[in-house]
């Protein structure tokens, strides 16, 4: 090892290269599974009411035509979500009832695993035809983010008030649909979904700085529609 | 005075690498476990197309932990000072493009991101911290030469005590 002595008198530069080495393998190995699993899967299983062509979003009202489409992006563990769940979510729920319009909700996941495992469960629950009451319950009860109180566990706990079965308990252990909780995030990136909650009525996104805070400026941007 | 600073240099040194490094360090580290945060924050610059920014969300923390760890360590550190202050000047240009353009996001520099109310930017800390921390990478690439580190002092003019 002719460089083993550089001019200085120190030692090489062995230990250093090793080190970048090192360090430059570990990101590697760090990256290739991020990318992997940002990748959008086809073939993931999902919950009945979903529409792949609505960016995966759990839609009500799907066969209605000349209604105003109404599509809400939404993170479970969001507080805004949460307060604007409070403002226009009977408002929205009377319109699928009475099918005064087409609705789908995407449950995005970018406030991390709770977030991910609550949209999953809210696909379990979409299978058992209890999606709208689900979500009620969800934002009654958000705790902390990530404090580790949203677990399969306690999903199962709040499908029993609901009447869920014993399906929809598998559902939440297993994270079934944890594929398509990717495949709505990819969506919401690629539409270029920068906060939530974020409304789009007729595929326009409504008025940030009124409509998000009042039902009166809500309903009346579905009435313009 | 010349010469007191000609011996603390190396210090002075050590403590650019390790503020550079550990920022870097944590703002990445805080990033790369939540890639569409990330991901969303940097589409909220509105400077690149969807998909670019979408793979830079993925691709930039790691870059950060990656120059941040080697900067802690004091390997390449002339580099690696390099990319970090190309990195500091980048986000403050992103940063005052944002603001010039009336945007209200976050900057999203150690997670969160994204759109915010009116009134809850953050714009000028946020500069002020990336121009100074691009200021020591500035030094540390006058003055690689540093206390702890792995680089070995073979190249010239690393310290003040070569070029004074």
């Amino acid at each position: 090892m002719a460089q083993a002595k550089n001019p200085k008198g120190g030692k090489d530069n062995f230990t250093r290269n090793l080190v970048i080495a090192v360090v430059l393998g570990v990101a590697l190995i760090m990256l290739v599974p991020t990318v992997l699993s940002k990748q959008t899967n086809e073939s993931a299983a999902i919950p009945s009411s979903v529409s792949a062509e609505d960016g995966y979003g759990i839609v009500f009202n799907k066969e209605l035509q000349d209604v105003p489409f109404i599509e809400i992006y939404e993170d479970f563990q969001c507080p805004a979500c949460q307060r604007f769940e409070a403002i226009v979510g009977e408002y929205l729920e009377e319109l699928i009832t009475t099918k005064k319009a087409k609705v789908a909700y995407h449950p995005l996941s970018f406030l991390g695993p709770e977030s991910k495992l609550a949209a999953n469960a809210a696909g379990c629950a979409a299978n058992e035809g209890k999606f709208i009451q689900f979500h009620k319950l969800l934002y009654a009860n958000q705790p902390a983010e990530n404090s580790g109180a949203w677990s399969a566990a306690y999903f199962s706990n709040l499908g029993l008030a609901l009447g869920t079965s014993s399906e929809f308990d598998k559902c939440v252990a297993k994270n079934q649909y944890q594929d398509w909780v990717v495949n709505v995030a990819n969506e919401g990136a690629k539409r270029n979904i920068n906060s939530t909650p974020t409304a789009f009525i007729n595929g326009k996104e409504i008025d940030r700085s009124k409509a998000y805070n009042s039902l009166a400026e809500f309903m009346l941007a579905v009435s313009k529609a | 005075m010349k010469e007191t600073l000609i011996k603390l240099q190396p210090w002075f040194g050590l403590v650019s690498r390790l503020t550079l490094g550990g920022v870097l360090f944590a703002a990445g580290y805080i990033k790369v476990r939540s890639p569409d945060e990330s991901q969303m924050s940097v589409r909220a610059y509105e400077m690149l197309p969807n998909s670019i920014a979408n793979a830079l969300g993925l691709v930039l923390p790691i870059i950060e932990i990656v120059i941040g760890t080697l900067l802690i360590l004091g390997a390449l550190t002339r580099l690696m000072a390099a990319f970090g202050g190309l990195i500091m000047v980048a986000f403050v240009i992103a940063i005052a493009q944002a603001w010039a353009r009336g945007l209200n996001i976050d900057c999203g520099c150690f997670g969160g991101g994204g759109a915010v109310e009116p009134g809850e930017t953050k714009y000028l800390q946020a500069i002020l911290r990336d121009a100074g921390l691009a200021f020591l990478a500035a030094y540390l690439i006058r003055y690689p030469l540093s206390k702890f580190s792995l680089d070995k002092n073979s190249s010239k003019k690393t310290s003040q005590e070569e070029v004074a």
